[in-house]
């Protein structure tokens, strides 16, 4: 099945990522006959960048989880909160739907997003037991869940504008709001800069060789 | 080989860089890789018509959408309301611009620039008013397409919501409904817009000269 399937790359060709134009590739970069865009028949460094924003969203992940998230302040008195203690409030009160879904959002895309990241970055570097058509469905997901984790931040965003009711309730942002969006804002990003072609190229390089051998 | 070399008639997976015969595609139907699976070509279905009128919804609910009160409450006798935009205005006022300004861009700045650029796109196409500096219009319109986050904020305010009830007495204004619609719109506006279609167009009118 694969030995009849030949892609862009080997027949000399690039895919324009914008405008999906089929191109000849005569220079790298090429620029797209259609858009006029200048395009890599793979993302540059691609693997090299998806670890870089990877580890940066990792990082700000941890004081984004530190820091407390909002303050409510009643009568002057602030009472911090932190995502995780935030969850905990609503599992208290019964809330356990609006609990779960804070948690996936804000702890378990994340993590997900960041591991899974990783994972594909282990397994173009190693290529072994490469299931392209797997990961590549990973891949997909994991670009799905881009925006989802900042549901938490939008909460934030909107509590603070509506209690507002002067010295009696308000409501302030905490610092780790700054270092949660960050942490979206990277692993976007760094899902962005992953090349998902790079699975199926590096699947071809190993069935070449098994053949190779026997 | 080398027929299927004319980069007219192929089209590779953006997923796999498998390479295909373009298929010809009736109104409705997808391509899609054997490889992969993913979706190589899309025909979708009145694709201009519909993207147009979309968006003119879009836009008459844009206004009613961001600027009227999407919840209040009344607490200690008080009653305070947000819409969208006092979102981004108190958190200016409170300092924290760094939220401020990412709420605007994702929430606001995108979703809005996406409607207009779905609206001129669908509009220069419907009434033949083809140019050439549609080529960048469309490829930057592309750079948007991961950048807006009305739904995200949809269920912020649905978790808000909860947030609130528990001490304070709650209400939903006609600002909630609104930007339902207008989340529905501006969604809908930009998945109608059938961008190998508008492409294989633009290439038509402006490049032909080379084949």
């Amino acid at each position: 099945m694969s030995s009849l399937m030949t892609t862009a790359k080997q027949n000399g060709l690039g895919l324009c990522p914008k405008c999906h134009k089929v191109n000849k590739i005569e220079s790298e970069p090429q620029q797209c006959s259609r858009c006029h865009g200048w395009f890599y028949p793979r993302k540059r460094n691609s693997i090299q960048y998806t670890l870089a924003w990877n580890i940066a969203a990792l990082l700000s992940f941890i004081p984004a989880n530190l820091y407390p998230i909002m303050i409510i302040y009643s009568l002057g008195i602030g009472d911090e909160s932190t995502i995780l203690s935030g969850i905990g409030q609503f599992v208290d009160q019964g809330l356990y739907p609006i609990a779960v879904i804070i948690f996936t959002a804000s702890i378990i895309v994340p993590l997900v997003k960041i591991a899974g990241l990783f994972l594909l970055v282990y397994k173009v570097q190693t290529g072994v037991r490469l299931k392209p058509d797997k990961h590549s469905k990973l891949y997909h997901v994991l670009e799905f869940l881009g925006p989802w984790s900042m549901l938490d931040v939008f909460v934030v965003a909107l509590l603070v504008a509506v209690v507002e009711l002067g010295i009696i309730t308000s409501v302030a942002a905490g610092p780790a709001i700054n270092y949660f969006t960050l942490t979206v804002i990277f692993t976007m990003i760094a899902a962005n800069s992953f090349d998902p072609r790079l699975l199926w190229d590096k699947k071809e390089i190993n069935d070449d060789m098994f053949k190779g051998k026997q | 080989m080398d027929n299927r070399l004319n980069t007219k008639h192929i089209v590779a997976c953006h997923l796999c860089d498998a390479l295909y015969d373009k298929p010809h595609l009736k109104q409705g139907q997808t391509a899609k890789c054997n490889r992969c699976g993913s979706t190589l070509v899309e025909r979708k279905v009145d694709s201009i018509n519909r993207s147009f009128y979309w968006s003119i919804a879009g836009i008459i609910l844009l206004a009613p959408g961001i600027l009227l009160p999407i919840i209040g409450v009344t607490l200690a006798k008080q009653y305070h309301h947000a819409s969208l935009l006092d979102c981004v205005v108190v958190l200016i006022e409170r300092g924290f611009f760094m939220i401020a300004t990412l709420l605007f861009l994702f929430a606001i700045a995108v979703p809005v620039v996406r409607l207009f650029g779905a609206f001129y796109i669908s509009f220069s196409f419907k009434y033949n008013r083809l140019k050439p500096s549609m080529l960048n219009f469309f490829r930057a319109y592309h750079h948007l397409d991961n950048w807006a986050m009305l739904n995200v904020f949809m269920l912020g305010i649905v978790v808000s919501m909860y947030k609130l009830l528990d001490d304070t007495e709650l209400t939903i204004n006609l600002g909630l409904f609104s930007f339902t619609l207008f989340l529905i719109t501006s969604t809908m506006a930009s998945t109608t817009l059938d961008q190998d279609y508008i492409w294989d167009k633009l290439e038509r009118e402006f490049i032909d000269d080379d084949s």
